[in-house]
């Protein structure tokens, strides 16, 4: 710190504090607080309690139609004579004569036919008892809500109910998504490993530079126009289907498209692509260090090209590889884009689909925060795991 | 080479060479099909089923009464709307990120000691979390503590929170080269701290702070996974086709695609050629 204050002065330190003190907080670490808060929190939404208060309300509006039909007929039986009065409605009340509003019930409903055949007092009296039956149950609906209420109020705050209540059908789902992203990385390296080695080990720098120029123009297009354009590929009347159908082994015509769109193998093919350039740059960088002599050397010593790879070229790109997985595994794992644009109407989802669920269609964020938390944890510990495996450091990780 | 391992080595190469060969198609293959698509006159977008060549779905056609009979760029106003949203989020971006990752980068670079390991830790954090995770946080917290509703300022603090470390390891690599004897004399004639910074390590670093700012806003226009989360009700370039694209494409997709091309082309050229010339 002193050293920093003699080469910048107090007032450009105070400065690079205070801007690198903003970032980590209010960028990074609140955020993240923000988002565990909500995931560790409860909050009881749909739950026993809430429907209790609807069967009560819904208790409630009965007794009210009740009563509109209790004061109708209170005026009929005044009004002397039953028969006559029905059919007229009284000025006072357009809508005596009709049946009550709300859907009719059976028991208490005046249909046509029933209202006709019993009298006007006796049906008054059947629905007065009745309504005392329902008006005593209103309060005990009421006194239910309200401990179920407090039940859930007890309940609320921090807990792990965030995670123990979610379906197993999300935990499944949350695991396959960790397997599937683990696929892709593993995909994405079989494919990139052979370019980052033939772009690092190139005859000419010339020819380096070509290959990677090559490979950075496809990136200049934004992720979704990448998405978009195998989309193209794919569709039932798309490239791949055309093609297949001109070599006669299915048939257009008869609908025999095959369905490649909403397919895990579509959906691991473009995310590979999509998220290439993060398996080909971190492992070029390690390879192009290699000195060719090394592997002049093993050819010379009568190594073939596969124990070439495994005993030299590989050990020496472990930091890169390492690299590579990491971003490609944090990409796939959390990528929303290439499952839902690829796959509408992929099954089952992946994770990353049901966290946008939980916050933009069922408005539940605290569940939305904890799934995003285990993203998140299955990341970090992913990381741990490729910095244990290929033994390597955070240092050699972010460069 | 010697003689004995020449014909197996040969056979790798020319496997290593088709494979490379193989790869480039697969690389551009798609995009072809996307930019021939943007002139087929198909309103489905496919470069395959060929209706005739136009180039509506750049300019759009109306009759001479003023109404629409196809509707291409212009006509797309969400489009334009979002663009204007990109570039705003990005402008945003390069303002808060460079800052922020330069002077990440001096406070690591100078601090030395053992707090800098878990400080750097700390920093690059962003980038290895998924982007799902960044923009969820982001709108969580600024709704919060502060109420500020998702939109176009969370949109641009979530993206900013790993464009800055970005920005951070580009200026950390060069000032490692930098030559701090440099900075020392300034001092020992007698600068302030300020006055040396401003006047050897600020034009020092003035090309990385043009990359980093050329690379801040590229990162922010194409990022999608972190705006989506982040940005609520408003929307992007970006965020837009990938609506679009969930509910009815449209050949204008492709022209946009087409024109990303040809301004990466544009770009591409002109840097070659300042290159050329600085070297020259």
């Amino acid at each position: 710190m002193g050293e920093m204050i003699r080469f910048y002065g107090r007032f450009l330190t105070g400065l690079i504090l205070a801007l690198v003190a903003f970032w980590f907080c209010a960028l990074i670490l609140m955020p993240q607080i923000s988002m565990i808060q909500r995931a560790f929190h409860y909050e009881a939404r749909d739950g026993a309690a809430a429907q209790a208060v609807l069967e009560a309300n819904r208790l409630q509006q009965r007794v009210a139609t009740m009563e509109f039909d209790i004061r109708a007929l209170e005026r009929e039986v005044a009004a002397g004579g039953a028969g006559a009065a029905p059919a007229a409605p009284s000025p006072s009340n357009p809508f005596a004569g009709l049946p009550s509003p709300g859907a009719p019930r059976p028991g208490f409903a005046p249909s046509p036919g029933g209202a006709a055949a019993e009298a006007p007092e006796a049906r008054l009296e059947r629905l007065k008892t009745e309504r005392e039956g329902l008006t005593a149950s209103i309060a005990g609906a009421r006194a239910e809500a309200q401990r179920l209420r407090a039940e859930e109020v007890a309940a609320q705050g921090w807990s792990l109910r965030n995670f123990t209540l979610m379906s197993p059908l999300h935990w499944r789902i949350f695991g396959l998504t960790l397997v599937y992203a683990l696929c892709v990385t593993v995909l994405s390296f079989l494919v990139c490993y052979p370019i980052a080695y033939a772009a690092a080990q190139a005859k000419t720098p010339r020819r380096t530079a070509l290959l990677l120029l090559a490979l950075t123009i496809p990136y200049a297009l934004n992720e979704l126009l990448r998405i978009f354009a195998w989309t193209m590929i794919l569709a039932n009347q798309g490239l791949l289907n055309q093609t297949l159908d001109a070599l006669g082994i299915i048939d257009l015509s008869q609908g025999g498209a095959v369905r490649w769109l909403a397919s895990n193998g579509s959906v691991f093919l473009v995310m590979v692509y999509t998220y290439m350039l993060f398996m080909v740059f971190p492992i070029y960088g390690s390879l192009e260090t290699l000195d060719r002599n090394q592997i002049e050397a093993a050819k010379d010593l009568g190594a073939s090209s596969w124990r070439i790879h495994w005993r030299v070229a590989l050990p020496h790109a472990r930091p890169g590889v390492a690299v590579g997985a990491i971003m490609t595994f944090m990409l796939a794992v959390g990528s929303l884009s290439v499952p839902q644009l690829v796959g509408p109407g992929l099954h089952p989802d992946w994770f990353s689909q049901i966290v946008n669920r939980n916050f933009f269609e069922s408005n539940n964020w605290n569940v939305g925060s904890a799934q995003a938390l285990l993203l998140l944890v299955s990341c970090t510990i992913f990381i741990f795991l490729v910095m244990r495996i290929f033994r390597v450091g955070i240092r050699e990780i972010a460069r | 080479m010697s003689a004995q391992t020449k014909a197996p080595a040969d056979w790798s190469g020319v496997i290593l060479k088709a494979y490379v060969a193989l790869f480039l198609g697969f690389m551009f293959l798609p995009i072809l099909l996307m930019a021939g698509a943007a002139f087929n006159a198909n309103p489905t977008p496919s470069a395959l089923d060929w209706r005739g060549f136009t180039t509506d779905w750049f300019t759009g056609r109306t009759d001479e009464a003023g109404r629409v009979l196809v509707r291409g760029l212009p006509q797309e106003t969400r489009f334009l709307q979002g663009l204007k949203h990109s570039i705003l989020i990005a402008l945003g971006v390069i303002a808060i990120s460079v800052p922020l990752g330069l002077a990440g980068a001096l406070l690591l670079t100078r601090l030395g000691g053992r707090a800098t390991g878990p400080l750097y830790t700390a920093l690059v954090s962003p980038l290895l979390t998924p982007g799902i995770v960044l923009g969820v946080s982001t709108m969580i917290f600024w709704r919060d503590a502060f109420g500020v509703q998702a939109g176009l300022f969370t949109a641009m603090l979530a993206q900013s929170c790993f464009i800055a470390s970005y920005c951070m390891l580009m200026f950390m690599a060069r000032l490692q080269r930098q030559d701090r004897s440099l900075e020392e004399a300034a001092l020992d004639l007698g600068a302030s701290g300020f006055f040396a910074f401003r006047r050897v390590t600020l034009p020092y670093l003035a090309p990385t702070i043009v990359a980093a700012s050329a690379i801040a806003f590229l990162q922010s226009n194409e990022n999608y996974n972190t705006t989506f989360f982040a940005i609520g009700s408003s929307w992007t370039l970006v965020t837009e086709i990938g609506a679009r694209m969930r509910f009815g494409v449209s050949p204008t997709i492709n022209a946009i695609g087409v024109i990303f091309i040809l301004l990466t082309v544009v770009f591409a050229a002109l840097w070659a050629f300042s290159l050329r010339k600085k070297t020259a």
